[in-house]
Formats: structure tokens, sequence, C-alpha cells
């Protein structure tokens, strides 16, 4: 994205004056091309459904549930791309977050609450870990994480003996309390009306505080600007060690949150969970336009992002696709709406 | 500004006479016609017309903005012109293609940091064999010449900027090329590697090629080149030589450029004997470099004052002022407005620094005005939510006050030309409202125009009763920028001078250059 990266398409801030080719025109390039790219998906997919299961209230609301896990944790990790650096270990996270619940509850008979912040406070001391090595120890992110992912990996498998777990039908010997089972399943399984899925508002609810703090706070102006570039902030005295930790804490955290809310929806956990997420989620933020490179990225676009991945997983299960077929596919059409959006960037100059 | 070359001696031009116009127009060397280019809506080029001729240095000059960047990535390929001709001794020529003809030297390095300076040379003519490893004996006679060939195998990243630039140089002399660029080639080098530098382009235009400079010192272009185009708002006003050309008609005719340039403000502040203790915004004691940069400075920088360091590559000036932003580990004791701050070690809100390196002071990610706000906080958000109404506010009255040539402050920083991006990373640095102002080489790469503007700015913000610390390379600099000049050799500190007690610069640069001489050779307390 080099040259033509404007301005990101929500900021605020400029004006006076704006040209006639200005913002508003920006804008809708931007979300035309990644538009397009998801009206295109959409009618393929109803075209080859017959008869038609894609194009329904109810196949849409499946879609909306897909999309929250990638989008939960691809909102996460957007922060940790705005600011320069890359999280290879929220996928890791995920299981062990899901697992640290299970088995702090059922096994351990922890109170569910427990469990749920054992689960977070493992998150936050990933996120303290990586940031540690990232900005005091000075290694790239890159190396730290795909390290920090496999040893989160190793405690998953440690902590949970390799067991699969279900706290409605939990292993001789242990009691699950009824009251904890209905109120855990409860934080995404509440009949909604419209059958909206209970994952979808908590989705809602977190892009609006990641756009929002992007767009509107001090906080997403700087991270930006740290992204951009590191050593001007550095020397200009931003904060960029403390914002780079709180990327990764919220990264990891957010991460967490998606499996706790997969785990209620799903019911049950086994070791490896997460690890199908490191393609969709890394996919969503990139076509969301995010830049590798740091400084560039927003929540609207990876929310896009994920609906678009979203919709092809669920076209392809709908259409009884082979799981090779479906690697394959998410594989071009990501690289694809890569190629279109940079595409309708060049149109933007 | 017309933009017809045929009237170039006419109306626009202050030189008149048969010089002043472009002469027989053979088809030998470079001609380029009706050149326009646009960003946008910000034209950049509008009508250019240039000949250079083989076996003479063809001088270009304009203010930052003028269009001389845009000029200089199109003959270096970079960026495509939208209209009109280049043609190189009767052949269209399209640098975009056809890259190998023109050697640029550029004014910021574009090198590969991670290569060495040797393979930073070869890289790019290795040819089709394999790559190869050792210099030839011509490669190693180039860098030998530049006195780089010592460092030849030392990453181009750990090597100073100086260094950096004469790599730079080597590679643009070692491309046997037709066209050469010069783009203020020798902001960053000494006295006698600049000399140097003008004997080789002297040398370049003997053996008939086509050498085009660029820059700012207006004592350079007359001394080296055989005429100066003057570009200014998009197109050649006119072109000086012979008797026409002098340092004040270059001057005269960028200034035909400079809407409503005021006259220079009268130095107000006091003057008198170095500061007192008490008197002191700025005080350091016993101030030392933790790696021996520098070893016991005292240093007193009152309200209302600019100090100028000077010093070479290597003498310590450039780490004691970055020192003073906190940015180098140091030992002693440093005070701001008489509060002390964190010993030996870094960060406080009470100065603010801009880099010599504009890579290291701007956000090319963000726009012009959000460059500016880019240190402000409660400013311009007030309990951590932005106010873009604030913030356009505080940068649309920055770029009136720092006259910041930019279509909006909406666009794009890398947009602007260095000398007005330069501009905004001083206003970004000035906003946060500092007790010491510290600035590393502050006019570096920019126009007369810009850089008086500059120092109208610095010398404001000093009278309202902060300090300014800056370092300087260059003598004209301090004579006119600062109050006060330090001479910095080996890592210690000369008497100050007092710029006022000299009536030009070159008594200042006497002054200096007998004070680094004395320094040096002092012994060590």
């Amino acid at each position: 994205m080099t040259g033509s990266t404007a301005s990101t398409p929500q900021r605020t801030t400029g004006g006076g004056g704006s040209p006639w080719y200005g913002r508003a025109r920006d804008v809708g390039i931007r979300v035309g091309g990644l538009a397009i790219a998801i009206l295109i998906v959409i009618i393929i997919f109803t075209a080859l459904s017959k008869p038609n299961t894609f194009l329904t209230w109810l196949n849409a609301m499946v879609v909306l549930r897909y999309m929250s896990t990638i989008a939960i944790v691809a909102l996460g990790l957007t922060l940790v791309i705005v600011v320069g650096e890359i999280d290879l270990s929220f996928g890791f996270m995920y299981g062990l977050a899901a697992n640290l619940i299970s088995v702090s509850w059922i096994m351990w008979g922890w109170p569910i609450w427990a469990a749920i912040i054992l689960a977070f406070a493992a998150a936050a001391l990933l996120g303290v870990v990586n940031a540690f090595l990232v900005t005091i120890v000075r290694i790239p992110s890159f190396i730290v994480t795909l390290g920090t992912g496999q040893l989160v990996f190793g405690l998953t498998l440690l902590v949970s003996a390799t067991a699969t777990l279900n706290p409605a039908y939990p292993p001789p010997g242990r009691e699950v309390s009824r009251g904890e089972v209905d109120f855990f399943f409860g934080l995404a399984n509440q009949a909604l009306p419209l059958n909206i899925p209970m994952q979808g508002i908590w989705m809602v609810g977190v892009a609006i505080v990641v756009g929002l703090v992007l767009s509107r706070s001090l906080f997403g102006f700087r991270l930006k600007a740290i992204g951009g570039n590191p050593e001007a902030a550095r020397l200009a005295r931003l904060p960029v060690v403390k914002y780079k930790f709180v990327a990764f804490i919220v990264c990891a955290m957010l991460a967490s949150l998606a499996a706790m809310l997969d785990f209620a929806f799903i019911g049950s956990t086994q070791p490896n969970l997460g690890q199908s997420l490191l393609f969709p989620v890394f996919a969503a933020v990139i076509i969301g336009g995010a830049s590798l490179s740091g400084g560039r990225g927003t929540a609207i676009g990876t929310m896009s992002g994920a609906l678009l991945l979203a919709i092809i997983q669920d076209g392809l299960a709908l259409l009884s696709v082979g799981a090779y077929l479906q690697q394959f596919v998410q594989g071009s059409v990501t690289i694809a709406a890569v190629v279109l959006d940079r595409f309708t960037a060049s149109l933007r100059r | 500004m017309t933009d017809d070359p045929a009237a170039v001696g006419g109306p626009a031009a202050a030189v008149d006479g048969p010089q002043a116009v472009h002469g027989d127009q053979t088809a030998v060397g470079l001609r380029i016609e009706g050149l326009r280019k646009w960003y946008g809506d910000t034209r950049a080029l509008d009508g250019l017309d240039i000949v250079a001729r083989p076996g003479e240095i063809l001088g270009v000059a304009g203010p930052n903005g003028a269009g001389k960047s845009t000029l200089i990535k199109i003959l270096a390929g970079e960026t495509r012109e939208d209209e009109g001709s280049i043609r190189l001794d009767g052949v269209a020529w399209d640098p975009y293609v056809d890259l190998d003809r023109v050697a640029v030297v550029h004014q910021e390095a574009q090198l590969f940091p991670n290569l060495t300076v040797a393979e930073n040379l070869m890289v790019g003519r290795e040819g089709t064999r394999a790559l190869r490893r050792r210099l030839d004996e011509q490669e190693r006679r180039l860098l030998d010449d530049l006195s780089i060939l010592d460092v030849a195998d030392r990453p181009l990243e750990s090597v100073p900027l100086a260094v950096r630039q004469r790599t730079e140089i080597a590679r643009a002399l070692a491309r046997s090329a037709r066209v050469f660029l010069f783009d203020e080639p020798n902001s960053a080098l000494t006295e006698e590697e600049s000399t140097d530098l003008f004997r080789r382009m002297h040398d370049l235009a003997g053996a008939g090629h086509v050498v085009i400079l660029v820059s700012h010192r207006l004592a350079e272009l007359v001394e080296h080149t055989t005429r100066v185009a003057i570009i200014l708002d998009g197109t050649c006003t006119t072109v000086l030589e012979g008797e026409a050309l002098t340092q004040d008609a270059i001057a005269a005719e960028l200034v035909v450029g400079q809407a409503a340039r005021e006259p220079r403000e009268q130095i107000t502040v006091h003057l008198g004997e170095p500061a007192a203790d008490d008197a002191a915004v700025l005080t350091l004691r016993e101030w030392s470099h933790a790696r021996g940069h520098f070893q016991g400075i005292d240093l007193h920088v009152r309200a209302g004052e600019i100090v100028a360091l000077m010093g070479v590559e290597g003498s310590g000036a450039r780490e004691l002022v970055r020192s003073v932003a906190g940015f180098e580990r140091t030992s002693g004791h440093i005070e701001i407005q008489g509060r002390i701050e964190a010993p030996a070690t870094t960060a406080t809100g009470d100065s603010s620094f801009v880099s010599a390196d504009r890579q290291a002071s701007l956000f090319s990610n963000l726009t012009v005005g959000d460059n500016m706000v880019a240190r402000l906080d409660d400013e311009i958000a007030p309990r951590g939510a932005l106010r873009p109404g604030r913030m356009r506010r505080i940068a649309n009255e920055l770029r009136d006050r720092f006259r910041v040539k930019a279509a909006s402050i909406a666009v794009p920083i890398r947009s602007l030309s260095g000398g007005n991006q330069q501009k905004v990373a001083i206003a970004a640095a000035i906003v946060k409202r500092p007790e010491v102002l510290v600035l590393e080489e502050p006019t570096r790469g920019v126009d007369i125009g810009s850089k008086s503007e500059i120092y109208r700015l610095m010398r404001q913000y000093a009278a309202e009763g902060h300090a300014v610390l800056i370092y300087c390379t260059e003598v004209p600099e301090a004579f006119e920028a600062a109050d006060l000049v330090y001479v910095v050799s080996d890592g210690r500190l000369s008497p100050p001078v007092l710029v006022m007690t000299h009536p030009d610069v070159e008594s200042l640069a006497r002054a200096i250059t007998r004070l680094e001489r004395h320094t040096r050779t002092q012994p060590a307390a």
C-alpha cells in the first residue's frame, strides 16, 4: 500500500477545503472494493445453492455467528498490527483460554467466575510476556509470538491432559452445578428475537469499542502514529512501550473472550481448539486494509474482512464442498480480495 | 509567472541581457520542454522548460514546493510526467523506463542500510554472473578517493550520515551514466569533502556529461555552475549566467516567489556575558556521555536565548544536543527551569526534540494536520476522546503561522516538499510549548525562504521566554539563527562566541575555526 495511503478512511481530522476527490469518495471506494467482493461471493453462492438455502435469514444468522468469532479475535489483532507488530499466538491463546475455563471449572471444581477470571488473567499475562519480549528485550514480535504461541499450546496440552470436556456431562467423580452451566451456556445461547445469535451482539459491542478507540480516541491516534514511524514516535516522546503492552494484552484478551463465547455456544472444549483461527483472522485484518508495516487499520475494515471469510466458510459448508477445496477457495478469495482492494486503492489517487 | 521559455529575460526576469536567454539550442544535451505534473489537484510542475548542455554544470534553484523535487523524481525515473517531452542528445528519453542513463545523488541517501558500503556500491551492477564478492580496482579507488575505503565492510546503517552520503556519491560515480543529477549532495559533507566533490563534478562535465546541481547554497551555485535555472511555482522563470550570475541575483529571483516576505527581524535578545546560573532555563553540570562522546560539560542557556553548538561529525556536538533532549545515555546534572531532571537518562516533557533526519521526525502515514498535532494530548483530546475540530483549528493555525505550503492540512505529509515537511516537524515540536526546544540541524536541505522563516519562528519562540538549543554544521546558520555559539571538539566545549560581535559570516567563521583548533589542542582538564 505504499504511495497511495492517503489516510485511513474513517479518520475525521483534516478537511479544510476538501477537494472534490476527497474524503467521501475515498471512503466510497475503500468500502466499495470490499463490498464488491462480498457481493460477488454472495451472488455466486446464491446461484450455486439449489434449492436456495444460502440467501435466507436463518443462514445469514449462521454467518453472523461464524463471523463473530473471527471478528472478535481479528479486532484485537488489528490493534497489534496498527502499532506495527505481529501476533501469531492468539490462536493458541484461544485454545488455552477455553481449556483453562473447562479444566479449572470441571476438573478442579472452581466456581465458574473464578475459571473465567483465570482465563483472562492468563491472557493478560501472555500479552505482558509478548510485549515485554518485544519492547524491552527487543526481539521481533514475529519470533516472540511464534515462540510464545507454541509455549501456550504446550501449556494447553498439559492443563487439559488432552481430554475433551463438557460441563453438561462431567467425567465420573466430578460435579458441575446446573445453575453454573445454565449461566455459562447463557453467555452465548440466549434466545433472541429473529434468531440473532448472542455472539453477534458481543461482536458488535467489541467492534464499537475498538472502532471508537481507533478512530476517535487519543489512544488510537497515537497507536497509528507509533505504528507508522516508531522512531519518530520515540523522539516525540509518545508512550511507545506502554501502547505496545496494551495492544498485545488486548489482543490476547479478545482471543480469550472469543474462546469463552465459543465454548459457551458449543458446550465442550478440546486441546487443539483455535489453531484453525490463524488464517481467517489474519486474512480478515489484511483484507480489511490494515497495513502489515503498521500505522493503518480500521475496525470497519476488519469486520468486513471477517464477514467475507465467514460467508465463504458458510457457503462452502452449505454446498458440502470437501475440506480440501475449502482451504483452496479461502486462500484464493483472500488473495483476490486484497488484489481488488489494491486496485481500488490505486483508483483513489 | 510565465511558462513560455521565449519570454524568459522579458517581464519576469530581474536580470536582462542576452546571457539570460537559453542561448543556442542544439540537439546535444538534455532538453526538457513543457513538463507538467499534478498530484491530485496540486500542480507540481506547470510547463517547465530547461536545457542542460554537456560540458557545463547547470544549477537549479528554487524554494521548497516550487517543483524541484518533482523534476528530480521525474529525471530519476521515480515518477512520470503528465505532459511534456524529455530529449537526450536529440532522442526522446523516458527516464521511467531507461534508468541506466541517469545517476542521482539524493539529499537523503536512498541506499540499502542492511548491506555494507561496498555491497551498496556493487548492488544492481553485479551483471548477470553470480554475485561478485570483491570490489574491483576501480571501485576501490573510488571509495578511497571519497575516503570511505576503510569502512567498506561496515553495514551502512552503522556508519554516520556523512559516510552514507558519500556512498551514495560513489554509487553515482561508479555508474557510467550520461546525466548526473546532484540533489543537495554535500549537505552532510565537510568543507574539504565538498571541494573534492565539486572537483569531480567539474571533471564529469569536462568529460562531456550532463551535470545538474540542485542546491540551496547560493555561494556554491555561483562558484561552480555555468548557469542557474530558477524554478518558481512549477516553471523555470529565468536562467542566470555570466555576469548576471551572482548570489544577490539568485536571492532576488527566489524572493520574487516569496509572497510578502518580511524584512529580517532584528535580534531583540539581550546580550552580554554568558548566562549566570540563576537566569538559566537549562543548566548542565558535569554532564558526560556514557560512551565518552563528551565529558564534563557545563552549559547554561537562558530564556530568550538561541544557543548553537557546532562541531564536526564525531566531535560530540550532535550527541550533546541529543542528550539534552534525553536521547543519549549520560551522567551528571541537568536542570530545566530549576527542576532537576531524572539524572542520566531520559525524557521529560520539558524539552522537545526534532531530529535532523526527517524520516525520524514525521509520520508518513498521517496527514499534514495530524503530524502537526501528533505530540499533543489534552489539547486535542480532553479525557482521551479526540476532538477533530480542535485538531483542525490548531493545525490550520500552525500552517498559517509557519507558512506551510500545502493545499490543505488533510493532504498526506509525503506530498509536501522537504522544506515544508521540516516546517511541519518543527511546528509539531513548538506547539507542545517546551521550556527547551532542541533542534538538530534545523534547516538541513531547506531553501533560503523557508530557512529564514524557520529562524524567525525559532527567534520568536525564544523571545517568548524559552531556551532554544540547536546543533548546526554551517556557520551561516549559526550567524543567522544563534545568539551564542559554542564549538565542541573532542567532546569538550569551547568558550562561547557572541554572534552579535561579528559583523559578517566570515568573521564568525574565523572565530569558530580558531576556537575549534584551540579547544582541540588544549589538554584535557
